[in-house]
């Protein structure tokens, strides 16, 4: 089944086209990465999918509905979550307030009047919170105020609140940015189980190649705004236009 | 022929209520065009900038002549009156220098702490500082009332064509915020200075990567909008009474001309404040003055709602 | 990872420590987070208050009750300021308006003073519904400036064209109260067993709408409610993209802190029987910014802190010999250092020295 699709997909900027026309699909359970030089139009293409932006013209079909004219929480709500590329998280808040804020989300849907309602009777937003922090392996610091968290910490905290809803697609924009080695591992590590255990589909823009070609089952290569390329990692890695993209010529 | 004179004389009530449109727009205008630069380039949200008004009546009275003291701590303390006497010209010279140092201090020593905070912030800190000015000036000097006497080059009316007689203070009015604005465009447009700074509102992290310093710049935008609004209150001063409260009352449609007129657009600001006060003038002058308030907030609230980027404003997300 | 054997000492540690500090502090702490123990201290609270401040703080019964209201106006403010991170300089129209509703429908309508606070606050809500959606659209210094922006023209309404109903410039001055559930004057004195604590039915009144709106508040911060708040103080965008219709939800916090100030603004009606224009000007909103921040942005008491503060300023501070025609000024410089100093008010200032003195963390 197809979970996502965009057909022509543009966003011009002025006389600036950012996304050019791009076609796109992605299957159920699988890991499509997007990668591409700088300026190649990778975060104006997310943003478009998750409805931060608006599209010059172009179709993106969500779960085989449209999702043009939808407001991001409503597109988060049919399925789709975000990681952010840098730890998106609520500073101030406790860890397992965090983790609660997506739980609410996930469980309640976009909005509710219960403010007269004390939290303390909803056990099952409660349970999720649990799961997530366990899932994540923050729940012992549930009780620590999130900005305390160093940084590949808080990069856990982020990922587990945008799994907090087990959705369908998972949009991650450079999730290894600014990690050591150690942490870089760990977080691909993390991904690989979660991918394996909630059968989750997700779309992927990084930079480091070892991890791109480790975890990704498709690759599209994006270059001012066009595709390039598509194809698995072995395919990619072989194709000439990549590599001029990447390095402006092959050296033979 | 009968036809000839009500068409002059509709002509003429036309021509006078823009004019004195163009007066009232005048103040809008001096004080908005400052608010703008600081707000769009610094992206510094001064609620200070009535204070700053405030400050330039005050100040413009004290050097322009002798002002009897007749409450007030300073009173109480024996100071019969204040002021040195100097004339209005001088006023109009010292006063935009002071307050052109009061804006250095303000930007080096307020804004500069400020510029990491959340914007509600430094509404507060300004707001808060407004009120320390305002309520120093009512304890030292009294609440009440000062008149501020037009100079007497300007004062009384000036035959003009079609209109007739003309306060000629107003048309001085006109002519002064024309000078200043046309000023500041030239020198935001024109110099190497303005360049930079246009630079720095787009983008100034670029900027600073290009190795100039914005510090600089940053301060001299700072005094000269102050230095702007410290003439409105100068200019000001005469078309109305100078009380502690005169600050609070023009802090507002400062704020809305700004925002009318889009963020950093000299033009926007004159264009919207010009707009303003002619649509004042306009609703007082047809007999609907209890409507000439409530007339420019509703407009700039439908303006806001309709293009919240202002009328001049470029289509950049500014939440 | 390598954290289990660091987690496994970290908890022990913790729990050693809690044995130690444990206690006295950890059963504050816990009496503290229960929801009728709120409840009770503010009714002890409200209970001894004219009491304490009539005898040993110069005070007078009608002040105490003023600063209760503008309480009531404070802790909603703070809800919108403190909690969801949304400065309005428009609140004054709620207030204000909340007053002058109050007033036309208890000389229109009817006298009950319950049905007149009814009237003020369900006034005060759908007018914070349509202002609130419309000035919610962009955010920021934006908002501010549009809840100025519907304030003032408010004031300006008032004061010309709407005169015919509000009598203008000289405030309106036909509040007509009656007799509260038909048996009990308002205005009148207490029966025995209260009149040790206070002289005011009033009081009593106002103390009692006082704990209500301290409990409506407490419940709504502890309900899902103050966690999204919060979250979209912290990261508005964050809290879009697990799923929250943020607008919508701050939607709800406008309206909510304007319920607060349709109460108060009723009850301000009910107690002066008068309603002055100068409520719906900005410099109203200003003084319940300031009232706010002074007590402690998101903190429950604080504000009412705030507010007590700043009407004991304002009124009996302003008579003291020397320093008090400089009321004003000392307000403005106490403000402006708590911004630089204190971003969470003097409360949380409070807060920062009890920190470090008990060493636990609370929030």
């Amino acid at each position: 089944m197809t979970v996502l699709e965009t057909d022509q997909l543009t966003k011009q900027f002025g006389g600036l086209t950012a996304v050019d026309e791009v076609d796109l699909e992605i299957e159920q359970g699988e890991g499509v990465s997007l990668i591409g030089p700088n300026g190649a139009g990778k975060s104006t293409f997310i943003n478009l999918v998750t409805r931060r932006l608006e599209p010059s013209y172009g179709e993106i079909t969500f779960q085989g509905n449209s999702i043009i004219g939808m407001d991001p929480h409503e597109v988060v709500q049919m399925g789709m979550s975000k990681s952010f590329q840098t730890a998106s998280i609520f500073p101030e808040l406790t860890v397992m307030e965090n983790a609660t804020i997506a739980a609410l989300a996930a469980e309640h849907g976009s909005f509710r009047f219960n403010f007269f309602r004390h939290q303390n009777s909803y056990p099952a937003v409660e349970e999720v919170a649990n799961n997530v922090l366990e899932s994540v392996g923050l729940y012992d610091e549930r009780e620590n105020q999130a900005d305390s968290l160093d940084y590949g910490n808080k990069r856990r905290l982020e990922l587990g609140i945008a799994l907090a809803a087990e959705p369908d697609m998972l949009l991650m924009d450079e999730p290894t940015a600014g990690m050591s080695p150690d942490e870089t591992q760990s977080t691909v590590k993390l991904i690989k189980r979660v991918k394996q255990e909630l059968d989750l589909t997700f779309l992927l823009v990084e930079h480091d190649m070892e991890i791109v070609f480790d975890i990704s089952d498709r690759i599209v290569v994006l270059n001012r705004g066009s595709v390039i390329a598509k194809g698995t990692p072995d395919e990619v890695q072989d194709d000439p236009a990549v590599q001029e993209a990447y390095l402006g010529g092959v050296e033979e | 022929m009968w036809w000839r004179e009500s068409g002059v004389t509709l002509l003429a009530d036309i021509l006078t209520i823009l004019l004195n449109g163009l007066q009232q727009g005048a103040i809008y205008v001096l004080l908005a065009v400052g608010l703008s630069i600081i707000l769009g380039t610094l992206k510094f949200v001064n609620f200070a900038h009535g204070a700053l008004y405030l400050v330039g009546a005050y100040l413009g009275l004290f050097i322009t002549g002798q002002v009897p003291l007749n409450n007030g701590q300073l009173a109480e303390w024996g100071i019969q009156s204040y002021g040195i006497g100097l004339g209005f010209i001088a006023a109009l010279v010292i006063v935009p220098i002071a307050v052109f140092i009061i804006g250095l201090l303000m930007e080096r020593f307020i804004a500069q702490a400020f510029y990491d905070r959340p914007d509600t912030d430094q509404i507060l800190v300004t707001f808060g500082l407004a009120i320390i000015v305002q309520e120093l000036l009512r304890a030292l000097l009294g609440g009440s009332s000062q008149p501020f006497p037009q100079p007497s080059w300007a004062s009384g009316p000036i035959a003009l064509p079609v209109v007739g007689n003309f306060p000629r203070w107003r048309l001085g009015v006109i002519a002064i915020t024309a000078v200043l604005v046309l000023g500041v465009y030239a020198l935001v447009e024109y110099t190497d200075f303005g360049l930079i700074v246009q630079a720095g509102t787009l983008d100034g992290e670029m900027v600073r990567l290009l190795g100039i310093k914005l510090s600089r710049p940053y301060l001299v935008v700072f005094g000269i909008g102050a230095a702007l609004a410290g003439v409105a209150g100068v200019v000001g001063g005469p078309l109305a009474n100078v009380n502690p409260n005169i600050g609070t009352e023009q802090l507002v449609p400062a704020f809305l001309t700004v925002v009318i007129g889009g963020v950093g657009k000299i033009e926007g600001a004159v264009v919207a404040g010009l707009m303003l006060g002619t649509l004042q003038v306009l609703l007082i002058q047809t007999g609907y003055a209890a409507w000439s308030q409530v007339g420019i907030y509703a407009l700039a609230a439908i303006i806001l709602l309709v293009r919240p980027q202002g009328l001049l404003g470029s289509e950049v997300d500014v939440s | 990872m390598s954290d289990e054997p660091r987690d496994a000492t970290a908890t022990a540690a913790a729990d050693a420590d809690a044995e130690v500090t444990g206690g006295l502090g950890d059963r504050w702490a816990s009496f503290r987070d229960r929801e009728i123990s709120t409840v009770l201290l503010t009714v002890v609270g409200v209970a001894v208050f004219p009491f304490l401040f009539n005898n040993f703080l110069d005070g007078y019964t009608q002040l105490a009750t003023l600063m209760l209201i503008y309480g009531i106006f404070a802790v909603g403010f703070d809800i919108l300021l403190g909690y969801t991170g949304l400065l309005s300089f428009g609140h004054a129209v709620f207030f204000g308006g909340a007053a002058y509703a109050a007033g036309i429908f208890s000389a229109s309508v009817s006298s009950s003073p319950l049905l007149v606070l009814l009237a003020g606050t369900v006034f005060a809500v759908l007018l914070a519904w349509i202002v609130g959606f419309l000035s919610l659209r962009r955010g920021g210094i934006y908002f501010a400036i549009l809840t100025l922006t519907f304030g003032q023209m408010s004031f300006y309404l008032a004061a010309s064209p709407l005169a015919f109903l509000t009598n203008g410039e000289n405030g309106f001055t036909s509040v007509d109260i009656g007799s509260l559930l038909g048996v009990i004057d308002i205005h009148g004195g207490v029966p025995f067993p209260l009149s040790m604590l206070v002289d005011n039915m009033l009081y009593v009144f106002v103390a009692v709408m006082t704990v209500l709106s301290v409990a409506m508040a407490n419940r709504i911060l502890h309900s899902p409610y103050g966690t999204v708040f919060r979250a979209i103080r912290e990261n508005e965008r964050r809290a879009e993209f697990v799923g929250l219709d943020v607008w919508r939800y701050k939607l709800m916090a406008f309206i909510i802190s304007a319920a607060f100030a349709g109460i108060a603004g009723s009850l301000f009606a009910i107690e002066g029987n008068y309603v002055p224009l100068q409520s719906l000007y900005w410099t109203e909103s200003g003084r319940i910014v300031i009232m706010t921040v002074l007590g402690g942005v998101g903190s429950l008491f604080g504000p009412l802190f705030g507010a007590g503060l700043y009407l004991y300023i304002e009124n009996i501070v302003s008579g003291f010999p020397t320093l008090g025609p400089f009321w004003h000024l000392i307000l403005g410089i106490v403000f402006v250092v708590a911004v630089v100093l204190f971003p969470n008010g003097i409360w949380g200032g409070i807060d920062y020295v009890r920190n470090m003195v008990v060493g636990g963390d609370e929030e």
